[in-house]
């Protein structure tokens, strides 16, 4: 059974780019785009990678993460989070929320196909 | 004209001729004391005084009363500081500006430039780290260049891929193309310094030089011969920003005068000598009012000189208005020991203070905070403060009230005041 990831971002033109790429490699893929009401989605979809960007329509990429982490239920969800805010400050933020990889825009297609297999496999 | 430098020319007159302050003070009949006082400037001198004491030297008395005035001392003292790799002669400089009072108002108006300029880059600097608008369109830009790179590596290296999924990631390559130009040419715009809302830096035409060049008394406001709505379309204003700004500044102008009509109030304020916190309760109106009343007189010489500062709860400076002997600090905070930011720990609170400079002046003080009033609930209260100040205080005060008020030694700037004990200091002297 194919693993699936869900991408939550509010550009659909990066979504519609992960998402061709990601589906060549043989993952389901679905999309949300705003910050607000994602974890029903969440709980809906029950993914095994979240691709997160950070800067959400109404509740950030971070408020969101957070919630993830206190939640019994997804708690342990792999998160890879996107962002155009690649201070050092955003990063340490990022990982002391429990984010699994952290990756600035823009990024290499290789690189975020290679951090999706890495997050899946484990 | 002016009489801040009258003492400093007849000590060094006397010096040059070698005299004794006692003897000159015998030959003129005054007290060596006295004269004492003259000589640092803490005591005005007008009248039979000043025409004995220009006998007894051999001078005309326009010698001693025309020329240079402190606060222009002061200016180009600090422009010579804040430009230290230039050595100047310091020792020589109110000789400098009594000779060439035209290169001496150049250099304060170059230095003035200069801080106005520093000012719009300090604004630039505080937009680039901390502007709103900056950080969404950088995110805005890397997302956009993400699409585009992500896009292009897909139609560049993806073999087979379906005619249709091509042809959508082409249009999407060209759309967010398009949104990268746009979000670079809002970036471009939004630092333009043509950008009107950084035009304030261009002090050519504004409200306060207006108010500067009518010697801060504006006869058409007092009579009501003119709106403010006029005057401030009548004196060439960059842009409608601008034009908003002096016709609240006009407005205020024409509440004061209304309140407090100048004819009046020339009689009571003599009357009253002068007495902020009585014309106040005479006029029935608020004391804020009554000392920028004080602030705009008549520039005639038998009236006290007051000036005036305003600031925000901040110490931002709000408004100003100058004496010759004493330079306001326009963007940057002045000595934290005034009385006009004291007043601001005791909102509402009238402060009459006596401070003294480093340079030997004294101005008596009358300073005030206040609240705006509320606009809207929750909101933390606007406080404004106001210090109006004079070294004309004998002329409205009795000794026992002087010796009985406050002395406050105070600076102008920590860069450029001398007092190295000083316990609010927060910067060195850099002229030491």
């Amino acid at each position: 059974m194919a693993k699936s990831v869900l991408i939550i971002e509010d550009e659909p033109f990066i979504i519609e780019a992960l998402t061709f790429l990601l589906e060549r490699e043989g993952l389901e893929l679905s999309s949300y785009s705003d910050g607000e009401g994602c974890l029903d989605v969440i709980s809906n979809i029950k993914p095994d990678l979240l691709i997160l960007d950070m800067m959400l329509p109404n509740v950030s990429g971070m408020e969101i993460l957070e919630k993830i982490r206190n939640s019994r239920e997804f708690s342990a969800l792999p998160v890879l989070m996107l962002t155009a805010k690649g201070q050092v400050r955003d990063r340490e933020a990022a990982e002391d929320a429990g984010v699994n990889i952290f990756m600035t825009k823009p990024f290499a297609n290789e690189e975020i196909i290679s951090n999706v297999h890495k997050l899946l496999k484990n | 004209m002016s009489r801040s430098l009258i003492g400093t020319r007849i000590r060094e007159r006397r010096r040059t001729r070698k005299v004794t302050q006692t003897a000159l003070a015998a030959q003129v009949g005054i007290s060596a004391s006295y004269l004492n006082l003259i000589e640092h400037n803490r005591r005005g001198i007008a009248g039979k005084t000043l025409l004995s004491l220009a006998k007894a030297l051999d001078l005309n008395p326009r010698d001693l009363t025309e020329g240079a005035d402190l606060g222009l001392v002061n200016r180009v003292r600090e422009a010579s500081a804040r430009n230290r790799t230039i050595p100047t002669e310091l020792e020589r400089l109110e000789e400098f500006i009594g000779r060439f009072p035209g290169f001496a108002r150049l250099i304060e108006r170059l230095f003035d430039q200069q801080q106005a300029q520093d000012q719009n880059l300090q604004a630039l600097s505080d937009k680039v780290s901390n502007d709103p608008f900056f950080a969404e369109a950088i995110h805005l830009m890397l997302s956009n260049i993400t699409t585009i790179r992500s896009t292009a590596d897909i139609l560049k290296n993806t073999t087979n891929i379906p005619e249709q999924i091509a042809s959508k990631f082409l249009s999407n390559l060209l759309e967010e193309s398009e949104r990268l130009s746009q979000t670079a040419s809002d970036i471009l715009d939004h630092f333009e310094p043509s950008n009107p809302k950084l035009e304030h830096i261009n002090e050519e035409n504004t409200p306060e030089t207006y108010l500067e060049k009518n010697k801060f008394f504006l006869e058409e406001l007092e009579n009501a011969e003119i709106t403010p709505e006029q005057l401030a379309a009548s004196i060439g204003l960059n842009n409608e920003d601008e034009q908003d700004l002096a016709i609240k500044a006009f407005e205020k102008y024409q509440t004061m005068a209304e309140a407090l009509p100048i004819s009046q109030f020339l009689k009571e304020a003599a009357k009253l000598r002068y007495n902020p916190l009585k014309l106040a309760e005479q006029f029935q109106t608020d004391l804020p009012t009554t000392l920028e009343r004080l602030a705009h007189m008549p520039d005639e010489d038998h009236l006290p000189k007051f000036g005036i500062l305003e600031c925000d709860g901040s110490g931002s400076v709000l408004y100003r208005k100058q004496l010759p002997t004493l330079s306001l600090p326009k963007y940057s905070s002045a000595c934290p020991l005034w009385p006009l930011y004291r007043s601001m720990s005791q909102p509402m609170q009238p402060i009459c203070a006596l401070f003294d400079m480093p340079t030997g002046e004294r101005f008596l003080s009358y300073s005030i905070a206040t609240f705006a009033e509320h606009g809207s609930f929750n909101m933390p209260g606007r406080l404004k403060a106001t210090m109006l100040f004079t070294q004309d205080y004998q002329k409205i005060l009795g000794k026992n009230t002087i010796a009985s008020l406050p002395h406050l030694s105070v600076g102008l700037q920590c860069s450029v005041c001398p007092r190295n004990k000083c316990e609010a200091r927060r910067s060195t002297y850099i002229l030491g």
